[in-house]
């Protein structure tokens, strides 16, 4: 399994299961299952520096949704990174849901993770990779337009 | 003046699908090639419409809220000729469906329905799918206000969404903007319908967990009153609590009626507004004026007043008694006065319901051009709409269509079947809808008698999916499988109408094939003798009950 | 008279990938759009073989299964299922007959 970060070296932290996790929590890597509930990494989104969620099958998609609320919701900002079915044609939504480290033994992931962030130029909706959705270009568009 | 009166999409729209359709040319490159599993690249083509049935892949293109240019139409025509055989098929979800594309060509087919602004995103996978509303939309005399502005604004904000593209089930939503529902929003995974309250505010009542498959469910109400700026933060909300909690441990347990069931719709609003708690301050508010810009291309055209009452309309309908027949059943009122709304029936007696060829679909294209603002709707009961005709003008509109085979007068009648393709393309059928529809509209075909009948919806599904609706037909035909031999279960008394929204019952053991219409007449003749004046079918059914139909049905078949 | 009808006999079967069509496996272990060049297995374990065997070319084509047939006395072979014989010979109703009459 190869490990791909779009942001350098990633972090050397052992993840601990999510149960190990709890009874120390002043430990800096975690890794949740995508049914364990990840608000209670709330109060230490600050300490933490890896945070790992897990796609059981590349299909199965509620680490989407826990990775917008660690960015979103909680303002988690140490690398997060996606395992198990990491695959290149997901990987556009997985940049968009905030992961930003990955693992994957597909061929080819890596070329595939250097472009994914160009193959849509244009987002409809707002998520957690600060790009601009359609409708705020179009609402800064119209102000240009009468000034 | 705009070319047409729907949404209009800009350079950004374009852009992205555009690169949709090149990046999957590539997905089909790379699986061509051997570089993806049919595991790994089922979801990716699914994604854009394209499924495998029996005999060839199968491209579900769009219709968004079911609205269509007369270009658009004759593209699809187009698109039908050269990478089809010349026909499509008209969906209960306002898609249309070429059967027979080849995998090598579905991306210079998607590339060429871009040039119409067009697509076949997530019209299939386990996604937010197309978003379907009233197809009488914007011309409807009961309209509160028009449901394809905010299904516009759904179906940007669901297009490609980055967390709710890997559901645990496909999810459907439908809009209507009119207190009687044509868009069957208690049916759906999320029905929206726009409402006036007491102060006088439009908002929407959101209704969850409603759908037919094997489980079929009446939708509940979520919320009563959402106003409608929160429209896209509450949805994301339900969606995350579904991404979260939906099960996926079982496919036929995976959609949100079975999670909203399990845990109650009492948790299931706790939940989803603990989470709407959350997102409804952020960057998914609607400011007014996104809304008014969307809005705004959804402007009626501008009808120049026509007679209410023409000589020659009346004239005609003394003379030809279906064309008196067809102003009945076809021709709705329209807000606008000296118009209506005509409906094409795609279901002239013995063909497939809801098939169109490319020349039929041309000449649509063509009578829209002449009579109808260029303007075409697609009905969730696999009939085209014009949307704006001229009465003065419903005598050529009918000998237009008449031409093309889609003058029947018969919508809403016996032989206005919703039927699925069945097994005679599907890989999941169990046994062949067409053939029965067939049958059961020739037999029928006598529109004198059809209008005696009245009102009487009859929906065929060639298995459990539901796809032809059976639950929600007054008479609703399943066929199924039993060791090897085509079997056909009749339920009476669903209703899919706004407030009287009901699943059908089972009527007794199933039937073989070739006695569906045996069994059919005898439902039709216990209701035409026992029937109260001007009593629906279904309105007897629920009057008197199953038995008498029983009866009668199982000493004929 | 189909002379055998246990459900012994077997031809495998797939959809092609690059076109969906419907094909099957022949002797040679190419695959064929005749299913009457179908090889047929006649017994558990040579199914299984012709499975295999199937699986083994299953690059240009998704997912092959085996399809249970008959064989009349003069050689022709028929699925049992309805779905089978639907994939074999197509749609059971005519899907653009009405139309060519009415353009003709």
């Amino acid at each position: 399994m190869k490990l791909f970060s779009e942001t350098g070296l990633p972090a050397t932290y052992v993840a601990l299961p999510f149960a190990d996790w709890r009874t120390r929590s002043d430990w800096p890597a975690v890794a949740l299952a995508n049914t364990d509930p990840v608000e209670e990494l709330a109060a230490h989104v600050d300490r933490l520096r890896l945070v790992v969620l897990h796609f059981p099958k590349f299909s199965d998609g509620r680490a989407y949704s826990q990775a917008r609320l660690l960015r979103g919701r909680m303002g988690y900002r140490g690398e997060l990174r996606a395992t198990g079915g990491v695959l290149q044609d997901q990987v556009a939504f997985m940049l968009r849901c905030g992961f930003d480290s990955f693992e994957s033994d597909q061929k080819g992931f890596g070329e595939a993770l250097a472009r994914a962030r160009t193959v849509f130029s244009v987002v409809y909706q707002p998520a957690e990779d600060g790009r601009a959705p359609v409708s705020l270009l179009r609402h800064e568009r119209r102000n240009a337009a009468l000034t | 003046m705009p070319d047409t009166y729907f949404y209009r999409y800009d350079d950004y729209d374009r852009t992205l699908v555009g690169e949709r359709v090149e990046q999957f040319r590539d997905q089909v490159r790379r699986r061509l090639a051997g570089e993806l599993t049919e595991e790994q690249f089922k979801p990716l083509r699914l994604h854009n419409g394209l499924y495998l049935q029996l005999h060839a892949y199968m491209l579900r293109i769009a219709i968004p809220y079911g609205t269509l240019s007369s270009r658009q139409l004759r593209k699809l025509a187009d698109i039908s000729r050269k990478y089809d055989r010349g026909y499509g098929h008209f969906t209960t979800r306002q898609n249309l469906q070429l059967n027979w594309i080849r995998l090598e060509d579905a991306p210079d087919a998607l590339a060429a329905l871009a040039e119409v602004d067009m697509h076949a995103l997530q019209t299939s996978g386990n996604c937010i799918r197309n978003v379907t509303a009233d197809h009488f939309a914007g011309a409807a005399a009961d309209e509160i206000e028009d449901p394809r502005i905010w299904a516009e604004i759904v179906r940007q904000w669901s297009t490609l969404h980055p967390e709710f593209t890997y559901l645990p089930r496909k999810f459907k939503i439908a809009i209507t903007g009119s207190p009687n529902d044509r868009a069957a929003v208690r049916v759906h995974d999320i029905g929206l319908r726009l409402w006036r309250n007491d102060e006088g505010e439009v908002g929407f009542e959101v209704i969850v967990g409603g759908g037919l498959g094997r489980t079929p469910m009446i939708g509940k109400t979520l919320r009563a009153f959402l106003p409608r700026n929160e429209l896209l933060a509450y949805l994301e909300a339900t969606l995350r609590v579904y991404n979260r909690y939906g099960r996926r441990d079982n496919l036929y347990k995976a959609r949100i009626k079975i999670l909203v069931h399990e845990v109650g719709v009492e948790r299931m609003r706790a939940d989803v507004e603990a989470e709407y708690a959350e997102t409804r301050d952020g960057l998914l508010g609607l400011s007014s004026e996104t809304i008014e810009a969307i809005a705004q291309q959804f402007a009626p055209p501008d009808l120049p007043s026509r007679p209410t009452v023409v000589g020659a309309v009346e004239a005609l309908k003394l003379e030809d008694r279906d064309f008196a027949l067809w102003l009945k059943s076809n021709v709705a009122p329209h807000r606008a006065a000296g118009y209506a709304i005509v409906t094409a029936s795609l279901k002239p007696a013995g063909a497939p319901p809801g098939d169109a060829s490319a020349v039929q679909m041309e000449g649509v294209a063509d009578i829209a051009d002449t009579y109808s603002q260029s303007e075409l709707r697609v009905s969730h009961e696999q009939n085209l709409t014009l949307p704006h005709v001229a009465i003065e003008d419903l005598p050529a509109v009918y000998a237009a269509l008449g031409r093309l085979g889609f003058a029947e007068a018969n919508v809403g009648k016996i032989t206005d079947i919703i039927a699925c393709p069945g097994l005679d393309y599907c890989a999941l059928a169990n046994a062949r809808s067409i053939p029965v529809a067939q049958r059961l509209s020739s037999h029928f075909a006598n529109l004198a008698r059809q209008h005696d009948i009245g009102d009487l919806k009859i929906k065929i599904s060639g298995c459990i999916n539901a796809c032809g609706h059976h639950h929600v037909g007054h008479i609703g035909i399943l066929g199924v499988d039993k060791n090897g031999v085509e079997l056909y279960q009749i339920s009476l008394g669903g209703d899919v109408d706004f407030g009287r929204t009901a699943l059908g019952t089972i009527i007794g053991p199933a039937v073989t094939a070739d006695k569906v219409v045996e069994a059919v007449d005898a439902v039709v003749a216990t209701y035409l003798d026992v029937r109260n004046d001007g009593e629906r079918f279904v309105d007897t059914y629920r009057r008197i009950g199953a038995q008498p139909f029983k009866e009668r049905l199982y000493e004929t078949v | 008279m189909a002379k055998n009808l246990s459900g012994d006999l077997q031809v495998a079967s797939a959809n092609r990938l690059a076109d969906g069509v419907v094909v099957w496996l022949d002797d040679a272990g190419e695959w064929t759009t005749r299913l009457e060049r179908a090889a047929i297995s006649r017994d558990r374990r040579s199914g299984e073989i012709l499975l295999l065997r199937a699986q083994a070319e299953a690059f240009v084509v998704i997912d092959p299964f085996l399809v249970a047939v008959a064989e009349d006395d003069d050689g022709t072979i028929e699925p049992l299922s309805l779905r089978e014989r639907i994939r074999a010979s197509g749609l059971t109703f005519d899907a653009i007959a009405a139309d060519a009459v009415r353009y003709a």
